[in-house]
């Protein structure tokens, strides 16, 4: 029997799932020295445990927020920029847009090359794509040669217009690592063909950035899973929600970035298999993230910010322009702290508490009150069984914070412990209305998945104020993540930019051009064990009414295209779902063309959920005194425990479920049923 | 304290509040996804206010640039004068581009529409956005009058009760150069206020709310209470500043006495030129924006915006001058005018509170203009934008190459080089051009185009700081000239337009930012690291 393995690396536990005939799951601290150590003993002993085989593994798949990690940390490599004379400042000068506007000490984030490493040499294309200038091959040889010298490792080739033809970078590049040999070189045409010098620099110095770190890294844990016996070939999963070969992961490491949070969405969107708009919401200690999944598939974007200077603020990150699980991460968490504004009102958030000195109510020195120690108040948590009974909690301490709390503004310590809660909840949401309204959609017609610690204890709410009218509870799977790795399709994008008017466009060369880029996703595939029959084959294009200031990516069929009218009746299709519609007679212009070739997940061990429910053995609920703002009060709640649900399990609100890493909340009005699959259905008043 | 105060507590406020804000922020993203004009999206160049029934701010959108600042609110009263509250209507949308009504000049259209419930006004929508295109001539500082710039909407009627004026439309389209996109924009933004509506109505059936008079009223006071607190920590007295700027044929003189008194802030600019007959003058509105924003990001950056924070700061200019021009003075430039009534108004204060402050930025913004006809007979007009470095702080240096006080991105090379007949040779950081200081200013750039058309092509600008440098404060030195080169000569008037030729060059090199404190105070380690880096 073959079994498939999923290594999910975090910043502070690594998951290990093992997934075939049965199932398997490990969590490990994570060893930030070298993070394939725990891997390796963590693999070591799940495979001990589960008396199986390290020959029956045939499918490895990894994400890590290493690279994501070393960016923000600024630890990555020294990285140098070769560049056309004239344009080393592309990289600090951006923009030239401030992220927020009153702080008149605003700093943008620094560039990851220095100015003193970012050298010029004489070389010029065209927007047109025609060569002015050859590249000065001796200018080139002494750049290179200067930036090693002052010990740069890592170095990024980006040359303008290089998106319309990369002929004079694609030169430079094979020179210097003819010249260089083993120099770690990204060249930008290799990593993002795309219009626009300083997104496509930003992108290729991200990639220079981490590319060493991940060439030692990703050899590393290969040599070392081989030598466990595992032979099976290594997959990594991408920022869009596919996964890669490790040749490639090598090359452009800058598309694992999000490789942890595209695998957190997979792992939502499997468990909410069936149901068609899904909105995925995990709330953990210091940061809530959402994610629209539509027919099981998390929506991408085309680029994110990366190791942003102020962490929820759009901007103030770098541009990378590679698809990416198209999430928002807002500060709200269980260690999110509550205190009073300059005008005096209740504010919560972002700052969080962290681990140390956390929640008041760990009694380790921390005073300030935060969510967790509001819905300790509330009665939402229990005392006695907090995280599984593995931290001892001062339900007091939480109490007298907020009391400290109330008496600045008025309110009695409940009021105030609800005020906490409904203020995080209303934080969400908004941020929530305003994600799902850049993507045009409507919230309405939602289900939310929630996960996380705190995604059960306050989705009743958040659901309630989007107007949505369904929830969903997995089972608490502390291993979730890992999971969705191993339900991922193989997926690789391509993308070009053509800037073609429909109105003049050629049909055969569009044609070639889509077909150049398929195939060389296909190749890229191969690579990974996928045949081609096997392959799905999805065509896209950024396209555009000639005069708007932005792109819009719609779906195309596949060609060749009869006429003109094809293209543009799929184009004016795909912009009238998000915006209605249409203006009359604008011609269409594709900027960018996008190929994505996937293939269902390769292993039959795929399958597995992430756990049904076991029988249970029936038990009366428990019962304590819970706030409810539905009430106006406490009022006796019954608290049942979620592994001695009995099957056919349905239930009236108000109601908590307990398990060992969180607790639903169903407020009155509300009702829960059990489903099969261990999934609870909760509807909301 | 009145009575409304205690009608909600300090947490039904705070997310009634921020539930009000993130209806903006929704309509804002509408406006993005639906406008046609590259301004609108890449320089966020529009603005979404929900209102009280009376037409104070409630909320607006987060992004929102500050030129926008109480200009909405202030359209909407005038709307309600104008039109008369007893004729609105459930559907209605009304619409002008008065520039002494709405933003300060004609290219802004902004819609209001009331909100009822239950056959009530309970509160209004307004938006504003940059069209692509108003008619008139292409934006340049020539017009002498307002009639030379555009088609010109009073406040009127665009839906009534639903249905649209097919008249004005069809004037409309006549009269732009961009018939759909000018039309598509102004009714993306009719999509906004529509959001907008249903978002509020939605808002007071779950809170219960029948009007939002006493939310409108605790919220007022609350932010004007801080604003005023804020004020409080400014020493009491009378601060005046002037300088010169580049002006025409003269240097133009701005001039303000502000005066700190009871918790409030008085900017008066009498002393400023006269109004001109080029497109430079600043309607007072956009006056008070800028006056508003100068105060509110030095003395209270952190609160959101609403209608009470910005009634302890008030701001006059005679009638008939720059900052407060009469009909029918022409306005489209009206940025190369307003963005120097910040670092004025931090000239004033420098003397109390220059820890707050910051040195002047290398603006106001550049912007010129090319249009002509292509190869093709297809005609072609496009807009640039380059900004100068921003002052620096008694914290930090400023940074290089960045938009203050408004927020527009400039156009990327290779945008430019697809889009227009221009090669650019570079464009790079203009070393040695920042004022020194203990901190010193923020660098300007330098772009360096080539002509590749083969007719003449006309090109105008509107540049700012040729001749007068941006200062710096308390001892901080000036930030370098900026310069405008055609084919290696410095051009003697900017102002003027200039045709080029194939081959022929344009060097544009924007002004720095002025330092602050003196430069002998300057870490040795920041001299090093500018030495290495080579900014200097």
């Amino acid at each position: 029997m073959k079994f498939a393995l999923g290594i999910d690396i975090g910043g502070t536990f690594t998951d290990l799932v093992l997934s075939g005939a049965s199932q398997h799951a490990l969590k490990v601290l994570t060893t930030p020295d070298d993070p394939s150590r725990a891997v390796v003993e963590g693999v070591r002993s799940l495979l001990l445990n589960a008396q199986i085989a390290a020959t029956s593994v045939d499918r490895v798949v990894h994400a890590t927020t290493l690279f994501t990690n070393a960016l923000i940390e600024r630890k990555g490599a020294v990285t140098g920029l070769i560049t056309t004379a004239g344009f080393r400042d592309v990289l600090e000068i951006g923009r030239e847009r401030r992220f927020e506007l009153y702080d008149l000490n605003i700093r943008m984030p620094e560039p990851l090359v220095p100015r003193d490493l970012r050298l010029e040499v004489a070389e010029r294309t065209t927007a047109g794509g025609a060569v002015e200038t050859p590249v000065d091959e001796s200018a080139l040889h002494r750049a290179a040669r200067t930036l090693l010298d002052a010990g740069v490792e890592s170095i990024a080739l980006v040359f303008l217009n290089s998106y319309a033809n990369p002929e004079n970078e694609r030169r430079a590049a094979a020179e210097l690592r003819r010249a260089f040999p083993g120099i770690a070189l990204t060249a930008s045409h290799e990593i993002v063909p795309e219009v626009r010098e300083f997104e496509r620099s930003s992108t290729a110095a991200a990639n220079a950035y981490v590319k060493p770190l991940a060439a030692n890294y990703l050899d590393g844990i290969r040599d070392k899973l081989r030598a466990l016996g595992i032979e099976a070939q290594l997959s990594l999963m991408l920022s869009s929600g596919g996964f890669t070969h490790i040749a490639e992961a090598k090359a452009a490491p800058v598309h694992l970035l999000e490789s942890g949070p595209a695998a957190g969405a997979l792992a939502a969107a499997h468990l909410g298999k069936g149901h068609s708009r899904l909105l995925a919401f995990d709330m953990g200690g210091t940061t809530a993230k959402l994610c629209i999944v539509d027919d099981g598939i998390p929506l991408v974007a085309q680029g994110f910010e990366a190791g942003r200077t102020r962490r929820f603020m759009e901007g103030s990150g770098l541009p990378i322009r590679v698809p990416s699980v198209d999430l928002i991460e807002i500060g709200a968490g269980g260690g999110s702290i509550a205190h009073t504004d300059s005008i005096g009102l209740l504010k919560v958030g972002p700052q969080s508490s962290g681990s140390v000195p956390g929640p008041a109510c760990y009694g380790l020195g921390g005073i300030e009150p935060t969510v967790t120690d509001a819905n300790l108040a509330l009665g939402v948590l229990n005392p006695d069984y907090f995280a599984g009974g593995t931290i001892a909690i001062h339900k007091a301490k939480a109490e007298q914070a907020i009391e400290a709390l109330g008496r600045k503004i008025g309110l009695s310590m409940l009021d105030t412990a609800w005020g906490i809660v409904n203020v995080v909840n209303e934080n969400m949401a908004s941020a929530a209305r305003v994600h799902i309204a850049e993507r045009g959609r409507d919230q309405r017609a939602y289900t939310l998945l929630v996960t996380g610690g705190g995604g059960p204890v306050h989705g009743y709410q958040v659901a309630k104020k989007l107007g949505l009218k369904k929830m969903i509870c997995p089972p608490s799977a502390g291993v979730a993540s890992a999971f969705g790795l191993i339900t991922a399709p193989a997926r690789v994008d391509r993308v070009a930019t053509i800037g073609l008017r429909l109105d003049q466009a050629d049909l055969a060369r569009l044609e070639e051009r889509f077909r150049a880029l398929e195939a060389g996703a296909l190749a890229s595939l191969a690579e990974s064990g996928v045949k081609r029959a096997d392959a799905t084959i999805e065509r896209a294009a950024d396209g555009r009414f000639v005069g708007q200031g932005f792109y819009l990516s719609v779906k195309l069929p596949a060609g060749p295209y009869a006429d003109r009218a094809e293209l543009r009746a799929a184009f004016e299709q795909g912009y009238r779902e998000k915006f209605t519609n249409t203006p009359p007679q604008v011609t269409i212009e594709f900027v960018n063309i996008r190929v994505t070739v996937s293939a269902a997940a390769q292993s039959a061990s795929a399958a597995g959920s992430a756990g049904a429910p076991a029988p249970a053995t029936h038990q009366a609920p428990g019962n304590r005194k819970v706030y409810f703002k539905e009430s106006g009060d406490l009022v006796d709640t019954a608290v049942y425990r979620r592994e001695h649900l009995p099957a056919g399990f349905c239930a009236n609100g108000p109601l908590l479920v307990e398990e060992d890493g969180s607790t639903l909340v169903v407020a009155p009005g509300g009702h829960v049923t059990l489903e099969a699959n261990g999934n609870l259905i909760v509807e909301v008043a | 304290m009145n009575a409304p105060e205690s009608l909600f507590d300090a947490t039904t406020l705070e997310v009634l509040w921020t539930r009000l804000r993130s209806v903006t922020d929704e309509a804002a993203k509408v406006i993005v996804r639906t406008s046609f004009s590259t301004l609108s999206i890449e320089a966020n160049d529009y603005s979404c206010v929900l209102t009280d029934a009376q037409g104070n701010s409630l909320a607006q959108n987060t992004a929102s640039i500050p030129s926008f600042i109480a200009t909405l609110p202030a359209t909407t009263r005038h709307m309600i004068a104008a039109l008369g509250r007893d004729t609105m209507r459930e559907g209605d949308v009304y619409i002008t581009n008065n520039p002494w009504i709405g933003t300060g000049h004609l290219n802004d259209i902004s819609l209001v529409k009331p909100i009822f419930l239950a056959g009530r006004i309970v509160a209004f929508a307004a938006t504003t956005s940059h069209v692509p295109d108003i008619g008139g001539r292409i934006r340049s500082a020539e017009p002498r009058e307002i009639f030379e710039e555009g088609f010109h909407i009073p406040p009127m009627r665009l839906l009534a009760a639903g249905v649209p004026d097919a008249s004005l439309l069809q004037l409309l389209r006549t009269n732009v150069r961009t018939p759909d996109q000018t039309v598509g924009d102004i009714f993306a933004q009719a999509s906004a206020l529509g959001l907008m509506e249903s978002r509020v109505q939605e808002l007071m059936h779950d809170h219960g709310l029948t009007d939002l008079d006493a939310l409108a009223a605790q919220l007022f006071s609350l932010a004007e209470n801080a604003m005023r607190a804020a004020i409080s920590a400014v020493p009491e007295g009378t601060y005046e500043n002037e300088f010169l700027t580049d002006g025409l044929e003269e240097p133009f003189r701005f001039r303000v006495v502000v005066t700190v008194k009871g918790g409030e802030i008085h900017a008066d600019f009498s002393g400023t030129s006269p109004q001109q007959p080029r497109a430079i003058n600043c309607v007072l509105a956009y006056t008070y924006a800028m006056t508003a924003y100068a105060i509110k990001a030095a003395l209270l950056p952190d609160l959101p915006n609403n209608e009470g924070m910005f009634r302890p700061i008030k701001a006059t200019a005679p009638e008939g001058s720059l900052l407060n021009p009469r009909h029918p003075a022409s306005t489209g430039g009206r940025a190369a005018t307003g963005h120097y009534v910040p670092p004025l108004i931090y000239g004033a204060l420098a003397r109390v509170i220059p820890e707050r402050l910051m040195s002047a930025p290398g603006s106001p913004l550049w912007i010129f203009t090319v249009a002509g006809v292509r190869a093709d007979g297809k005609s072609f007009a496009n807009v640039f934008f380059y900004n100068g470095g921003m002052g620096a702080t008694a914290q930090k240096d400023g940074e290089s190459a960045t938009s203050w006080p408004s927020n527009i991105s400039s156009t990327p090379s290779e945008i430019v080089e697809r889009d227009t007949p221009f090669i650019t040779h570079y464009k790079r950081l203009r070393p040695g051009s920042s004022g020194a200081g203990r901190f010193r200013g923020g660098l300007g750039q330098e772009v360096l185009l080539e002509n590749r058309h083969d007719g003449p092509l006309p090109v105008v600008f509107i540049t700012e700081r040729l001749k007068f440098p941006a200062p710096g404060l308390v001892g901080g030195g000036e930030g370098a000239l900026g310069e405008v080169i055609v084919n290696g000569k410095p051009l003697v008037d900017s102002r003027l337009q200039v045709i080029l030729a194939r081959g022929d060059t344009l060097l544009l090199r924007t002004p720095g930012g002025g330092g602050y404190g003196p430069a002998s105070e300057r870490d040795p380690a920041a001299i090093e690291r500018d030495r290495r880096l080579g900014y200097e």
